[in-house]
């Protein structure tokens, strides 16, 4: 009887697991067959943020791997246009298509690298690929790169140009490539070396020029997004000559800034302050109605305008800074273009905690500095 | 639809089978050393037999040497017969590398590559790869400071990506986060602090989804979550910050017991012998089957004190690392038993590990002391070259060791 039952149990066991398994395979395949992989790479191209997005996208990427429809190169030259999460899922696809095919395929890579319109970084992977181990290879490449069309490809062409002894002729046509802030320094380090003065600032497309107002009140980090009178006349228009500061009635100041980097340092201006905040303004001319970047570098909490929208806020404070640190897309007008600034001063005590400075400047998406109107 | 018997048993066996596999393969015993600090976060393999003399540039007891491209300053971790790292190299090192390399010879089995999404920048000493992976034996995690966090399969292939700074765009720290994420009960937890989107969360192991998010303080926070397993056999995840320290449930994210607590933020806590050590006060030390509301606390002592590396505990003691003093403490009492001055060491990032009675702890220029750990003193037995950077912490598999350098990756065994 315990047996007849056990093995009755077992039956009942495995039918449910088996109904189970085919009820689950039955559900998973035809939702899959409802994707072809055309339209799951037309899935990964067009990802963003989210729970619904991730799932729908390894469900398309296990799509493409069942189906192994997909070429190498198809998946590479879907990143074209795709969005920034969409590419680094096809970039998974592409290295694992390259391990199963790869090496086949070296014409067709090669020929897919040359042609600068593919994706950057699609190429970028495809360089790798090509000169892994062919140290010759790779310089021989890297050796006509310095104007490629993917920055990453472009710095390294740059970096690798570095390491030999160049004249003077050399590295001026270099500087031109260079977009990278640390390769630009670099480079007019080395002219500097042979004689050869760059002005490093404008080289950058650093801001120099600056009208400066404050310290207002920032003590206890609290006033990082209240609106003080500055902000919303500047917004109007209608800058006053003179407001109510931290203690004092305050008034602008007028302040230009020679230093290579493009600093201005507002502690040495306003003797450290600190739980603080200034406004900093500007007026950037363009030539022409274009797309631009604004870049900055700066250790404290900030909040940038640009004709009169805000287009940056980082309320972050002492944790390392760069030129470029901060970067976001701006639409710049013909003619005068109005920038604003808010930086904030926190009250660390610590030693490293005592920097309150800004860079800022424009550039093109590939970080070539635009100018303002005659400098 | 109809099946025959034969087919009906050949399929169920197939379908069981199949399940049966897929459970072996998701099982962590199959991998040696998972995740940061190893098995339980212990950071002990008390039976392995590793060589206490090694030499990077003579090649001694150097079984393989593999470079890879780019940097890294996290560890390694190995899953079988694979050892598992990540770098980032390129422009801001936004370019960013998963390799498995063969155990046996060094040889790069795959790699897998992203660009960062989310903020790559860091201190010069540090790199977007500080993070080191971890795996539950059926996928590995590998996440990076910029926040960027992938799964894939044993194979390699891509199974989910996630840039948790798209979904969170404030998240990041310009001199670079380290936090190794943990994999437990089908959730792999991230610990994101820093001063914009602070969080931590739980992302399914299979799809990525985000099952629970707790906010954090917003502070710079560098140490890494560590899965504590309960005497009642559950598993819990704890996590500390310069604020507090509690514990979640893996799955739901819900908080079992919390507290205010001033922890460091570099070196991590884990637990031992049914006792939770954190690094704050010193050491402190709570009592785990005393947790109700939260846990008890048994001692702390802040002659143990730890600057950057996690603590561990080998038989009746614990040791930590302060700069460059690495010091003893009674497990049970939290008394202070001894302390060593590692000779000439100048800094150390490294989390120590412990092969037999061993203390093997590498500083940033390459070299490995390898302490001999007694009752009343530590003898610092060798001195070994190792000729590269190293400031992720060793994995150990069977009677080897796995150095992540910042630019390769090495193999230490007896000859």
């Amino acid at each position: 009887m315990i047996g007849r039952l056990n093995q009755r149990t077992i039956r009942c066991a495995i039918i449910g697991v088996v109904a189970f398994s085919v009820s689950t395979l039955i559900v998973n395949s035809s939702s899959l067959r409802a994707e072809t992989s055309e339209e799951s790479i037309k899935l990964l191209r067009s990802l963003t943020a989210g729970d619904d997005s991730t799932i729908a996208a390894a469900k398309a990427i296990k799509q493409l791997s069942q189906a192994n429809d997909i070429t190498l190169i198809q998946s590479l030259t879907a990143m074209k246009g795709a969005t920034p999460v969409g590419r680094n899922w096809l970039s998974g696809l592409a290295n694992s298509l390259y391990r199963k095919s790869g090496k086949s395929q070296t014409a067709e890579l090669g020929k897919f690298f040359a042609d600068q319109n593919q994706d950057g970084e699609a190429r970028y992977i495809v360089f790798q690929w090509l000169t892994s181990n062919k140290e010759t290879l790779r310089n021989e490449l890297l050796a006509n790169m310095k104007g490629d069309s993917s920055p990453e490809l472009r710095f390294l062409a740059i970096e690798e140009a570095m390491k030999d002894k160049l004249e003077k002729k050399e590295l001026s046509s270099l500087l031109e490539s260079a977009r990278h802030p640390s390769q630009v320094v670099s480079i007019i380090e080395k002219l500097k070396e042979l004689g050869e003065a760059v002005d490093q600032s404008r080289q950058l497309g650093f801001l120099p020029n600056w009208r400066l107002i404050g310290p207002f009140d920032h003590v206890g980090g609290l006033n990082f997004n209240k609106v003080f009178p500055v902000e919303s006349d500047w917004a109007n228009g209608a800058l006053k000559d003179e407001y109510q500061g931290k203690t004092e009635t305050v008034q602008w100041k007028e302040e230009v800034t020679n230093a290579p980097d493009g600093a201005v340092d507002l502690a040495a201006i306003y003797a450290n302050e600190k739980g603080c905040i200034i406004y900093a303004t500007t007026e950037f001319e363009s030539d022409k109605d274009q797309d631009a970047e604004v870049r900055l570098g700066c250790i404290n909490g900030n909040k940038i305008w640009v004709n009169g929208k805000l287009v940056m806020s980082n309320e972050v404070y002492h944790t390392g800074t760069q030129i470029d640190q901060y970067s976001e897309p701006i639409r710049l007008k013909a003619g005068e273009n109005q920038i604003l600034l808010k930086l904030c001063q926190n009250e660390q005590k610590d030693a490293w905690a005592q920097v309150f400075q800004f860079q800022l400047r424009i550039c093109d998406a590939t970080g070539k500095a635009i100018l303002t109107k005659g400098r | 639809m109809k099946f025959n018997n034969n087919s009906f048993y050949k399929t169920a066996l197939i379908a069981v089978g199949l399940i049966a596999a897929t459970f072996s393969q998701a099982s962590v015993a199959q991998a040696d050393w998972p995740m940061f600090r190893g098995p339980n976060a212990g950071s002990v393999a008390i039976h392995a037999k590793l060589p206490t003399q090694f030499d990077g540039k003579d090649k001694e007891n150097i079984a393989w040497r593999t470079e890879l491209p780019g940097r890294s300053v996290g560890g390694v971790i190995v899953v079988g017969d694979a050892a598992i790292t990540t770098s980032s190299s390129g422009m801001d090192q936004r370019r960013l590398h998963l390799f498995s390399v063969n155990t046996k010879d060094g040889e790069i089995r795959w790699q897998q590559e992203f660009v960062a999404r989310g903020r790559p920048f860091c201190h010069p000493t540090s790199a977007n790869a500080a993070p080191t992976p971890a795996s539950d034996g059926k996928y590995i995690f590998a996440f990076y400071s910029s926040n960027d966090l992938a799964c894939v399969d044993l194979e390699g292939n891509l199974v989910w990506y996630r840039s948790l700074s798209t979904d969170f765009p404030k998240a990041g720290n310009d001199v670079g986060m380290s936090s190794s994420p943990v994999v437990v009960e089908g959730v792999c937890v991230v610990q994101i602090e820093c001063q914009g989107d602070s969080f931590a969360a739980g992302l399914s192991a299979e799809d990525g989804t985000i099952l629970w998010k707790l906010d954090r303080p917003k502070q710079a926070n560098w140490s890494s979550p560590t899965i504590v397993k309960m005497l009642n056999g559950d598993q819990v995840v704890v996590m500390q910050s310069s604020e507090d320290l509690l514990a979640v449930s893996p799955k739901t994210g819900k908080i079992l017991w919390e507290m205010k607590l001033r922890c460091s933020s570099i070196p991590s806590s884990f637990a031992a012998e049914g006792r939770l050590f954190v690094p704050a006060g010193g050491l402190t030390a709570f009592d785990l089957s005393s947790v109700g509301a939260s846990p008890s606390k048994l001692w702390d002592n802040n002659k143990l004190s730890s600057n950057a590396c996690s603590p561990l505990v080998v038989g009746k003691s614990v040791y930590t690392i302060s700069r460059t003093v690495l010091a003893s403490g009674d497990l049970f009492s939290g008394e202070s038993k001894w302390q060593t001055r590692l000779p000439d060491a100048k800094s150390i990032w490294s989390s120590p590990v412990v092969a037999g009675n061993n203390l093997y702890v590498f500083g940033d220029d390459g070299r490995c002391f390898v302490v001999e750990l007694g009752d009343t003193e530590g003898t610092v037995v060798a001195t070994n070259e190792l000729g590269e950077a190293v400031l992720g912490s060793p994995a150990i598999s069977g009677n080897a060791m796995y150095v992540r350098g910042v630019s390769s990756l090495w193999k230490i065994a007896e000859k």
